[in-house]
């Protein structure tokens, strides 16, 4: 049995490491320090650097992995007060000594305990690895809220402190449609905090608005009163009232004084001479200018987007303990597949026909174990035209009497019916070589893991437990 | 049927000096003023066209080739939901070479969203907005102040203009450069909309169709109509645009007259307009109109009628005309009616049945040959027959007495200074300086 050390003590062999209470401590001093592969050695990472630069680069190095040996890793803060938020909301605690470890440690226990809970498991969809990252996050910092923070580094201006950390500053709007869906599936539940207005073109919200032209678009523009003097009904611009000699105004039209604002005249409204192009106008155009793409946006047409306070609905943290996170938005849609639901009803029937036949059909599962990893270099739409596509391919192989469905954005069940067992192994083989030389030619630096499983339907069990039976070791 | 007898008989009765003694009113004055002198008018109209035609067709020649740059203003307050119909109704128009701009004076509707829409889409050029109102002069004027065209063209926004009135309207500037300003021939769009818009649709035929052919002959011709009137832009920035209304396109006609300009009638440069449908309705806006007689002819720009500086004698003409025909006319009509009752009080119904139908003779002979010298018009001649022994009520009793409510109330009461057609900010100072 391991030695548990009661006092904190440098480790023998490394000196960025501290041991503690059976725990090991990673301290990184500067980025060299870090590599990132060997994190996963260590139970907690201690940054101690006197430059925020660097550890804001640290923390996002660790968070903003894909790898849940690292982005789970419980990380402190060593003798660095100047840190703001968002980053401050990536870190376990702050310690002003190492001596405080001991204080700390109930809640670094709590964590590593809470981690050992979870499950995880590849996904199709890179939405649903962000969320799977997201809900895990959550319920091992036993958090049930995720507050967005104003920030100015922040592409969309808000800052969902483990959604961000994923996206850089130009894709971050990608963090608006990753709530939408974890809401849209009940992961989640929203409270309205603010509105943001993000650029149609490169969908950014650090937006600069603008008074312009409504002719040439400058801003370049001088605004001046329009005067009506009563008594002549002359109106114009103020600076047909004014002379050179004093302050006084003169009407143009009957070279009375003005008085009284009021009495003898008013000003009903104003007028703008645009410097550049010289058009007069009295309402200004406002443009929001992306400040990011440069692109200059009518108001009107800007994205109009809620930010929202999240917090984890009871599907959310069961979903985040199972692991099996999938957004079946992303594997509706595809032409050629039925959703699940109707995938069971038909096997359900199926079964009921094989009893009355005494005929041959089977259940096929094929898995790809990696997909995270291909998802993630793919936006929401190639997903779904590579999804058609293979479906697309695998349709070609099967009598049309066969039916897919996805079981997650990993998984793909197909009921291939009216052919013995022999047959559709055959025909799931050839499926799985197609599939590999698909992917490999997509995703050439990419080593392609599909697993797949035939078994035949049986009419002595449901038709649920069989796909249950089936899937089990995939999810 | 003894009384149609008797009618009958006292017809034949009447020998020329009797009828003259007991018809003066209709011989002098109707017959006279609105018969003979219109269509001698009318002669010498188609006459002058005739003689001058090369000198109209030099200038057609010279508006084409300069093809001036015209400013439209169309000043009005709520008047949203007519604006895309006029901008329509301008986008066919045979001349190109405009700038619409359109003037909202307070409005309190959605005028403003709909102008700013228009003006995003380039339908209009340009467009102010006044959040006080400050009533319709000043609207205009506001507009004036940022036209940049050669001539200026002066739109009511309910109305809608044939497709080459813009270009009949600024014609006559080539033809004679003393011409200061043009007017529009207005006419009733909705003549069949009820009995009283038909019988303006006949009023207008003759007082506006006719009768501004004829002033405009003569040279006397006074009011361009606000709804469709045509202004040389260096005229109206000698004369500084519109003074308080109401009444304010007599009014700037006059100033015209004054500065020395010529006024012309375009009587093919046509504007329909919608005219009010409820006796009431026109009640309400003839009583406004006929007090800004008083008002300018009167008061404001009496001057006109003496032999002071500047002194033009066919602007006293022009001025003359219209207070004897408008004014002393209709008030000597009164006298008339009395002399009849003092003077013949048995015959008095006789009278009366044969003053109906000596006007309405006179209206159908006018229908027929005065609408010979119309090119264009705005419904059949036929469709009014039924409606011209109606002209005499119409005309003779219920639009008199209007007249004559409105004469005495801004003769003794300076009433145009109290209505609301006007704000009271600018009345104030209006009727303090006698403006």
């Amino acid at each position: 049995m391991k030695d548990i050390n009661t006092e904190i003590i440098p480790s023998k062999e490394n000196d960025h490491v501290i041991e503690f209470a059976g725990y090991t401590f990673y301290t990184i001093y500067n980025t060299d320090s870090l590599k990132t592969d060997d994190i996963v050695f260590y139970d907690v990472i201690i940054i101690q650097a006197g430059d925020p630069e660097f550890t804001r680069h640290i923390i996002t190095r660790i968070r903003g992995h894909f790898n849940p040996e690292h982005y789970l890793k419980p990380i402190l803060l060593l003798n660095q007060s100047s840190l703001k938020d968002p980053y401050t909301n990536l870190l376990d605690g702050t310690l002003y000594s190492l001596e405080q470890i001991k204080l700390i440690l109930p809640k670094l226990q709590n964590i590593l305990l809470r981690i050992k809970d979870l499950t995880f498991s590849s996904s199709l969809s890179y939405e649903a690895l962000i969320i799977q990252k997201v809900l895990s996050y959550m319920y091992s910092r036993d958090m049930e809220e995720m507050e967005p923070f104003v920030d100015f580094n922040s592409g969309i201006g808000y800052n969902y402190p483990i959604l961000s950390v994923n996206f850089s500053r130009h894709e971050e709007h990608q963090v608006l449609n990753i709530i939408n869906i974890m809401l849209e599936e009940k992961l989640m539940k929203k409270e309205f905090l603010d509105s943001v207005y993000l650029c149609t073109k490169c969908t950014t919200g650090y937006l600069s608005y603008r008074e312009v032209c409504p002719k040439c678009n400058s801003s370049n523009a001088t605004s001046q009163d329009i005067v009506h003097h009563f008594p002549c009904s002359y109106v114009g611009p103020i600076e047909d009232f004014k002379n050179q000699i004093d302050d006084a105004l003169n009407c143009p039209k009957c070279n009375k004084t003005l008085r009284h604002i009021g009495v003898d005249y008013d000003k009903p409204s104003i007028i703008n001479d645009c410097l550049s192009c010289g058009h007069r106008f009295q309402d200004f155009n406002v443009k929001a200018k992306c400040m990011t793409c440069k692109f200059d946006n009518e108001v009107e047409k800007l994205n109009k987007s809620s930010i929202n306070a999240l917090s984890v609905t009871k599907k959310g943290q069961i979903m985040s303990v199972s692991g099996y996170v999938t957004t079946s938005k992303d594997l509706q849609e595809i032409i050629g597949t039925v959703k699940m639901d109707t995938f069971r009803t038909m096997l359900k029937y199926e079964i009921e026909r094989l009893k009355q036949t005494e005929g041959n059909s089977n259940l096929a599962v094929l898995h790809l174990k990696n997909s995270g990893e291909a998802y993630s270099t793919m936006d929401n739409e190639l997903q779904r035209t590579m999804l058609k596509v293979l479906i697309k391919a695998i349709r070609k192989y099967l009598p049309t009497s066969s039916v897919i469905t996805f079981y997650s954005s990993s998984t793909i069940l197909i009921a291939i019916n009216d052919l013995p067992l022999k047959i559709a192994r055959r025909l799931t083989e050839e499926i799985i070589t197609l599939m590999r030389e698909l992917m490999e030619t997509n995703f050439k630096n990419m080593i392609v893991t599909l697993e797949h499983e035939v078994k035949a339907v049986t009419v002595k069990l449901s038709s649920d437990l069989q796909i249950q039976q089936l899937v089990k070791d995939y999810i | 049927m003894d009384t149609i007898g008797e009618f009958i008989s006292y017809l034949q009765a009447l020998g020329p000096s009797k009828f003259l003694r007991v018809f003066w009113f209709f011989v002098i004055f109707e017959f006279f003023r609105y018969f003979l002198l219109d269509l001698v008018g009318l002669i010498l109209h188609r006459v002058s066209i005739w003689t001058n035609r090369k000198r109209w067709k030099r200038a057609r020649e010279e508006f084409k080739k300069e093809n001036p740059l015209v400013s439209i203003i169309v000043p009005g307050k709520n008047e949203g939901k007519h604006i895309f119909k006029l901008v329509k109704s301008l986008s066919e128009q045979t001349y190109r070479n405009y700038e619409l701009i359109i003037i909202d004076d307070g409005s309190d509707d959605n005028t403003p969203i709909i102008c700013k829409s228009l003006l995003k889409n380039g339908l209009i050029d340009q467009f102010y907005r006044n959040e006080e109102r400050g009533g319709k002069a000043s609207a205009a004027n506001l507009g004036l102040r940022f036209t940049k065209g050669k001539y200026i063209i002066h739109l009511d926004a309910d109305c809608s203009y044939d497709n080459d009135a813009v270009e009949k309207i600024i014609l006559p500037f080539y033809y004679d450069k003393d011409i200061g300003g043009v007017g529009g021939n207005v006419m009733v769009r909705n003549y069949k909309e009820s009995l009283v818009t038909t019988l303006q649709a006949v009023e207008y035929f003759n007082s506006v169709g006719i009768g501004r052919i004829v002033t405009s002959q003569f040279g006397i011709y006074r009011i361009i109509s606000g709804a469709f009137g045509a202004f040389r832009a260096d005229v109206m920035d000698k004369i500084q645009g519109w003074d308080i209304g109401p009444g304010l396109d007599g009014d700037i006609t006059v100033k015209i007259r004054k500065s020395g300009y010529k006024i012309h009638f375009a009587p093919e440069a046509v504007c329909l307009t919608s005219a009010p449908n409820t006796f009431k309705k026109l009640a309400k806006q003839r009583y406004r109109w006929d007090k800004s007689l008083i008002r300018f002819r009167l008061r404001k720009h009496k001057d006109i009628l003496f032999p002071t500086q500047g002194f033009s004698i066919i602007n006293f003409i022009s001025f003359f005309e219209n207070i004897l025909y408008n004014l002393v006319l209709n008030f000597m009509w009164y006298f008339y009616f009395i002399d009849l009752i003092f003077n013949f009080p048995n015959l008095i119904l006789h009278v009366i049945l044969t003053n109906l139908f000596l006007y309405t003779s006179m209206g159908y002979i006018k229908l027929l040959i005065f609408g010979l010298f119309r090119k264009r018009t705005n419904a059949p001649n036929y469709y009014f027959i039924p409606y011209i022994p109606l002209m005499v009520l119409y005309f003779g009793y219920f639009l008199r007495f209007v007249r004559t409510r409105a004469y005495f109330m801004e003769l003794f009461f300076k009433a145009s200074y109290n209505d609301p057609w006007n704000p009271l900010k600018t009345s104030i100072h209006a009727k303090e300086k006698g403006l």
